[in-house]
């Protein structure tokens, strides 16, 4: 893209963000959602095959049809369709994608779009109050605009998530809504709030790890905007999977009971002496409830929590002794290859 | 909404310009032009909406916990699995600053004995389980003070409203934050007057979390509580369906006295069961009374109408169950009734009970006859069918004998009744005891009789002998090919339709029996010729259902098999007193699960190879709702672990018969249909 290109999408992106509205009067509600419905668009693509749904949504965010939406299978094609509020159909041509963040960026050939400014929004705080427009389950067509639901920003959550059994890939925060957006359709939607500004885009389907239900989250506005700059600079960078290096617990002088159950609670056996657990006052019959701010309920929980923590950072371990909360500093992790 | 405080979070971190100094200024620039110009926002009652919502947030955030229980615990990860949820943290809300916090059973199930709570800052404190509300599902913990918990206000239930703002807090998100959802009160009084309901999300991460309005007073605490109507056990189901619950605080604080002596409340129970079949809109008129039950030491009889339950009218058995689900065992009831008396008018009595924890279990006892259709409420009993060597036949009774009145030697309980039908006999029957002596006035062929006989339990095991089936059948080698049908009940429309194979004809309501073989997919119409005999024999419909995974039965294909009844129902009658669920090996455990989800339906359960499942809950037997269960092991340790069940079964007064394994590869499929023809046993 070049330099005026790029002066006169920020110019004119946040320029029609506010235009509907100048003067200052309030906008009621409907004003809103049809000021943002009209920056959203429906997106048709591959998929389909094996009952994959081919479409999604996309928020434009420059008037020169810059569109950023969610990576996925529905992109995986020749021929990318976005469907404007006004009917206009276009094909898309794939920018470039984010695959830790799973972002994708279209671009379509047309002028003078309204569009949202993409802009790194400073996080709002559980219960905002918030407008979710997508295409979900595809009922809008045509010049039909996408679907508008309320909601309010539930959580602002790492997202610890999985889809099938593959784990996502972004491990960043998330806005968890109380909307009901884990819907086909509804990926790449925009979520704004009582301003009308953009805080966020609607995410994939998927699985909280922690309690298995299903996800309604958006991706923050900041880490959207990060994704798309790098996207459009080319600076993505690679994703590294960097797995936990295990650590056996009995270098810190921790050994647990044997795992005999599917889930043996993280009760400790033995502590060796002199070392670091011993030094931190862990006991036999500790019952291991966190480490650090993780909480644990299970050796294997335990193993992945301290295997989690970087060399040589500190390992704080809280059990229960007594009926009583007990926390022991047990100093920092040792690098792998240290002698214990 | 002024624009000044939007700026700091566009300028100078937008991450477009960053590379290109023109830019900048671009940016700079327009920055400026935006200054100027006023921006768009929501009109003011959204706004201050959403500011009140924070407000009502701030005051109780600081009495929302996180809950785990230490170590884990292996009943919520079976519940868990049960609902396809993870066992993750959960939520509390501190009712006392001394140390009290309310959590739900679904977070801190029985074999809890420690809990992890975490305070709004971090800290972490031991907590333990101290009384449990049965009905509700809540649990009282206890831990030390609770440094910066504050005191919450609770909403009194007369001033709740459908349609007001709810909030729902959590604190399994984040412990930093509480996690916020917002709706309406949806309902005031549901499951029978212990919740209130709202579209907020409530989803485990919530459970055991304040339900707040919009000052920011307590109106309940968020917990699964099972929609069963929908077949639903748990609760946890429903949490993404627009559809949750809470426990108003008011009730919880009424009893918080007795849950800190570490007191566990159960439903109380009275010991009557109801006449007539609609339990819902029926007229809550006593159809039986427990013999040593609250109702039969305050001297309720069955025939009495229940006209005002603790002051409140009540019209309908609904009403009745509004009154007492929400009281607990050890609570006293005030009950208004009607009786007829001799000379027709009505009496009005006022009695006073005491409800209890559990009662000895329910023993079905039977004359050992058949009616033509056990559901019929209207004709008087005609005997059908009498048992060899039963009751009845001991005393004479014949097959086509009408039954005129009937009446119980020393039952004061249990008054006379005339032309007494099915159903009505049934009831009568569940108020007395194996051993008690009944007397009954008959016709025969227009001729006056009377007769006496002594009831007994409901037999164990199969008879060798059942009725006939209406075409008089008998002899499978006169023709059971031309007396049966096999059908696909087409328009099942989940999973593989199943096959049935039914009575070629007949007027009266079939008896059904759902056989769940070994899981293999769909069912060939082949698979049905081994049923044909002992259809044509017995009269009972059979139907084989396929499972969508040819590998295994899932929880998935029940609603599958759920719609064949309902499929065969459009066909044919179905006698709802005789429906049974057989299977064998990984068949007989769907089979379970296929009963529970039936729940009251399912009169007969009868298993091969197969153990009792450890989600399956054994629910008491009561008038009504009796179930025969058969079970049979083809091999020694299997006998074993089926003994534990026999065992457990008994002890909730099911009569439970064995189930030989049959010689061959068929089903037992002339043993079956028998005893499914026999489940509507008088």
């Amino acid at each position: 893209m070049n330099r005026l290109g790029g002066l006169m999408m920020v110019w004119c992106g946040l320029v029609v963000s506010v235009c509907p509205c100048h003067g200052g009067e309030p906008a009621s509600v409907q004003q809103m959602a049809a000021a943002a419905a009209r920056k959203v668009v429906k997106i048709y693509g591959a998929g389909g095959v094996r009952g994959l749904e081919a479409y999604q949504s996309g928020i434009l965010v420059s008037s020169e049809g810059r569109i950023v939406t969610v990576m996925s299978t529905v992109l995986d094609s020749e021929g990318i369709d976005c469907v404007l509020d006004d009917g206009r159909r276009f094909e898309a041509t794939l920018v470039g994608v984010d695959p830790r963040r799973e972002l994708a960026v279209l671009s379509i050939q047309a002028a003078d779009l309204p569009a949202f400014a993409l802009a790194a929004e400073p996080r709002v705080t559980p219960g905002t109050r918030i407008l979710a427009v997508s295409n979900l389950f595809g009922v809008a067509v045509g010049d039909e605009r996408a679907s508008v639901q309320r909601g309010v920003v539930a959580a602002v959550v790492p997202l610890e998530a999985r889809r099938g059994a593959a784990e996502a890939p972004y491990t960043g925060d998330v806005y968890v809504l109380d909307c009901t957006t884990n819907n086909p359709g509804s990926p790449g939607g925009a979520v704004v709030d009582s301003r009308g500004t953009l805080i966020g885009m609607l995410g994939k389907e998927l699985r909280s790890s922690a309690s298995g239900i299903w996800l309604n989250y958006a991706l923050p506005a900041d880490e959207l905007t990060r994704g798309c700059d790098a996207i459009v600079t080319g600076t993505i960078a690679e994703v590294t999977k960097t797995p936990a290096p295990p650590l056996d617990l009995r270098r810190l002088g921790i050994v647990l009971v044997p795992d005999l159950l599917d889930r043996t609670p993280p009760f400790v056996d033995t502590v060796l002496p002199d070392s670091p657990a011993a030094r931190a006052g862990l006991r036999p019959d500790d019952l291991v409830i966190a480490v650090g701010t993780r909480s644990v309920t299970s050796r294997d929980a335990m193993q992945r929590a301290v295997g989690g923590i970087a060399p040589g950072d500190p390992v704080r371990i809280s059990v229960i002794r007594s009926g009583a909360v007990v926390e022991c500093d047990v100093g920092p992790r040792p690098h792998d290859r240290e002698a214990p | 909404m002024s624009l000044g405080e939007r700026i700091p979070g566009i300028a100078p971190t937008s991450a477009w310009p960053r590379c290109h100094e023109g830019v900048v200024c671009m940016t700079a620039f327009v920055v400026a032009m935006i200054l100027a110009m006023p921006l768009a926002a929501a009109s003011e009652p959204t706004l201050a909406e959403e500011a009140a919502f924070r407000t009502a947030v701030d005051r109780v955030a600081a009495a929302v916990v996180r809950i785990e229980p230490a170590g884990g615990s292996k009943a919520a990860l079976a519940a868990a699995a049960e609902a396809a949820v993870a066992s993750g943290p959960s939520t509390g809300l501190v009712v006392d600053p001394a140390g009290l916090i309310l959590a739900t059973a679904f977070a801190v199930p029985d074999d809890v004995g420690e809990v992890v709570v975490t305070l709004p800052g971090g800290t972490r404190l031991a907590a333990v389980p101290r009384g449990r509300d049965r009905t509700r599902g809540i649990v009282l913990l206890e831990t030390g003070p609770i440094p910066g918990a504050v005191a919450v206000e609770p909403v009194p239930r007369r001033n709740l409203e459908p349609g007001q703002w709810t909030i729902a807090l959590g604190r399994a998100w984040t412990v930093s934050e509480p996690s916020v959802a917002v709706g309406v009160l949806s309902a005031v009084n549901r499951g029978w007057g212990i919740a209130v309901q709202t579209d907020a999300s409530v989803s485990p991460m919530n459970y055991g979390g304040p339900l707040i309005d919009i000052a920011g007073r307590v109106i309940g605490i968020l917990a699964p509580l099972p929609a069963d109507t929908a077949g639903m056990k748990l609760g946890t189901e429903l949490y993404d369906a627009g559809i949750g619950f809470a426990v108003p605080l008011e009730d919880l604080l009424h009893d918080l006295p007795r849950l800190k002596a570490g007191e566990s409340l159960g439903p109380g129970l009275l010991g009557i069961g109801y006449r007539g079949r609609d339990t819902i809109n029926g007229a809550p008129v006593i159809g039986s009374v427990r013999q040593g039950s609250p109702a039969a030491g305050a001297g309720l009889r069955a025939g009495d109408r229940i006209v005002a339950l603790n002051g409140r009218p009540t019209t309908r058995i609904a009403d009745v169950r509004h009154g007492i689900v929400p009281l607990h065992a050890g609570d006293s009831v005030a009950i208004d009734v009607e009786r007829a008396e001799t000379a027709g008018e009505l009496q009005r009595l006022s009695v006073k009970a005491t409800l209890v924890e559990s009662l000895p279990p329910w023993r079905r006892a039977v004359l050992g006859l058949t009616a033509p259709s056990s559901e019929d409420e209207q004709a008087p009993l005609r005997v059908a069918w009498v048992m060899p060597e039963g009751p009845a036949a001991r005393a004479g009774l014949r097959v086509g004998d009408a039954v005129d009145s009937m009446s119980a030697i020393g039952a004061d309980a249990q008054p006379p009744m005339t032309s007494p039908s099915a159903p009505a006999v049934a009831g009568f029957t569940a108020g007395l005891e194996p051993g008690q002596t009944v007397r009954l006035s008959i016709a025969r062929d227009g001729e006056p009789m009377q007769i006496e006989a002594a009831l007994a339990a409901m037999p164990t095991e199969v008879p060798d002998e059942g009725p006939p089936s209406e075409q008089g059948g008998g002899d499978p080698l006169a023709g059971p090919v031309d007396a049966v049908t096999v059908v696909r009940l087409e328009g099942v429309d989940v999973g593989e339709p199943p096959v049935a194979v039914m009575p070629r004809s007949g007027r009266q309501p079939l008896a059904v029996l759902l056989w769940c073989g070994p899981p293999h997919g769909a069912v060939a119409e082949a698979e049905a010729t081994p049923w044909k005999a002992a259809v044509a024999e017995s009269g009972v419909a059979v139907i084989l259902p396929g499972s969508t995974d040819p590998r295994q039965w899932s929880r998935d294909d029940i609603p599958a098999v759920l719609r064949s009844l309902q499929s065969l129902a459009a066909r044919r009658a179905i006698d709802p007193a005789r429906v049974a669920v057989a299977g064998a090996d990984a068949g007989g455990t769907f089979a379970w699960l296929v009963a529970e989800r039936l729940g009251a339906m399912c009169r007969g359960v009868a298993v091969l190879d197969a153990p009792l499942p450890r989600q399956v809950g054994i629910d008491r037997a009561e008038p009504g709702t009796a179930r025969w269960i058969l079970m049979g092991a083809a091999t020694e340790p299997m006998q074993r672990r089926l003994d534990g069940d026999r065992k457990r079964l008994e002890r909730a007064g099911y009569p439970v018969g064995s189930l030989a394994a049959p010689t061959g590869d068929g089903p037992p499929a002339a043993i079956l249909c028998r005893w499914a023809s026999l489940l509507g046993l008088l």
